[in-house]
């Protein structure tokens, strides 16, 4: 028994995860804060946005919502976001 | 010769790929073997396995079930144990990646639990029988492997819970007064299925002293109105798994499932004066349901435990001496987990 030969019981090319390119700035971005709809969430990114809107001069920001923490962000949402916004911020809360 | 620095089990430990248990090494001689137990094709795609949506191929599936140390007649059970925990409604998404306890239980019913030598007596819970803990186990490295959800990365369940090692029983049909979990479900009492069921670990409830069905069932609401917390309301589906002896008082007064449903559903209600957070409790109702209600000190209106009866779940297994039963809460957020259940495509008859 060699170890060479042992089948990979993992799927190696499941969704490459490969990070987006960090943006230099946030000045004149569109930045969308994704509320994941988990209690608080909201008071979080109030915060973020107030802190963004103090710290940089984004083009705009974008409040969005997934209809429940507890699943992936629909389809139709993800497209929208990826569409439209320079950067997301994601918030958990809780 | 396997020199020291190449252990096969040291060597799948270091690849991140066992359970923390030591796995048997997935060659392809044990792997090919295991995949003519399906009679399937080593390439068909059974499922997507979320978080990552890896592809569960039979010969995937095939792998882990070696390492889990499967014979290879069970595959035929731990595919369908894929096919249920990876159907939409039961969310494996948010089952894997939540704070919460959960771990997917699997749920034998039919012929298979016979055939396959599945304990659905004293100890199902319990270890000592390889087909339980096997398939279980197989099924828990096909979540991590495949579906990404590995305890060190993607799994951030705040404690989770023995069971994420290995989690399957099956039904004790031949004590069940009543029609087994898969034929209501609507599949016939000779065909093997398997249940997914989001599941906390079983709570023990102890009665030896009621003789009369609603005495016992009281007994077990009791056990059911604390999940999650006392004032925790609209849960979704959860399990009561009932003993033999449990279940023979019961059905002896006459009482089919959808009697206790009814019974329990109504039972565990409670007045929303009795909910209020930082009354008995910081937790209770969340803001958006307490916002509907002027004067909720007084306010008598009944706010449902589980969100309908059909939420409550029943299977019998067990031992036949013991007056215990175990309720065991499901994962129950905004969509919820809904248990599923998957019939077992065997090539072979009586399975």
């Amino acid at each position: 028994m060699t170890t060479e030969e042992f089948l990979d019981p993992t799927d190696s090319v499941a969704v490459p995860r490969k990070t987006a390119a960090r943006l230099a700035t946030l000045d004149g971005k569109v930045i969308t804060l994704l509320d994941i709809s988990k209690a608080k969430g909201d008071h979080l990114l109030d915060r973020v946005e107030e802190l963004l809107r103090e710290r940089a001069k984004p083009k705009a920001i974008v409040r969005k919502k997934k209809p429940t923490f507890a699943r992936p962000a629909p389809e139709d949402l993800r497209a929208e976001i990826l569409k439209t916004s320079d950067a997301v911020i994601e918030a958990l809360a809780d | 010769m396997v020199l020291p620095e190449q252990d096969p089990f040291e060597t799948l430990f270091e690849r991140g790929v066992t359970d923390g248990l030591p796995v048997v090494p997935p060659t392809r001689e044990r792997v090919a073997a295991m995949v003519a137990g399906s009679g399937r094709e080593a390439g068909e795609l059974v499922a997507l396995v979320p978080p990552n949506f890896g592809r569960a191929t039979v010969e995937k599936i095939a792998v882990n079930a070696v390492m889990a140390g499967c014979r290879a007649e069970y595959l035929p059970v731990v595919i369908a144990g894929v096919e249920a925990m990876c159907d939409d409604a039961f969310d494996l998404h948010g089952v894997s990646a939540t704070t919460n306890f959960h771990s997917p239980l699997f749920i034998v019913n039919g012929p298979a639990r016979k055939t396959l030598d599945i304990n659905c007596a004293a100890g199902a819970f319990g270890p000592g029988w390889r087909a339980n803990a096997t398939i279980g186990r197989a099924l828990r490295l096909i979540v991590a492997n495949v579906g990404g959800a590995s305890a060190r990365t993607m799994s951030m369940s705040t404690m989770a819970h023995p069971g994420r090692y290995t989690y399957c029983i099956g039904e004790h049909e031949e004590e069940s007064p009543w029609d087994s979990l898969a034929v209501e479900h609507g599949f016939a009492p000779d065909e093997s299925t398997v249940a997914a069921f989001a599941a906390e670990a079983p709570h023990g409830v102890y009665d030896h002293r009621s003789l009369r069905a609603k005495d016992l069932l009281i007994t077990i609401s009791r056990s059911l109105e604390v999940i999650s917390h006392h004032k925790s309301t609209h849960h979704g589906d959860t399990l009561v798994v009932f003993s033999p002896e449990h279940a023979r008082t019961i059905a002896g007064d006459g009482w089919s499932k959808a009697d206790m449903r009814d019974f329990l559903w109504h039972r565990l209600r409670k007045p929303v004066s009795e909910l209020i957070p930082g009354l008995d409790g910081g937790d209770g109702l969340p803001a958006h349901v307490m916002a509907k209600f002027q004067h909720p000190e007084t306010d008598a209106t009944l706010i449902p435990k589980f969100r309908e009866p059909g939420n409550l779940k029943f299977v019998v297994a067990g031992g036949t001496a013991g007056r215990f039963s175990a309720v065991i809460p499901g994962w129950t957020f905004p969509k919820m987990s809904r248990l599923v259940i998957k019939k077992v495509q065997s090539p072979r008859e009586g399975l």
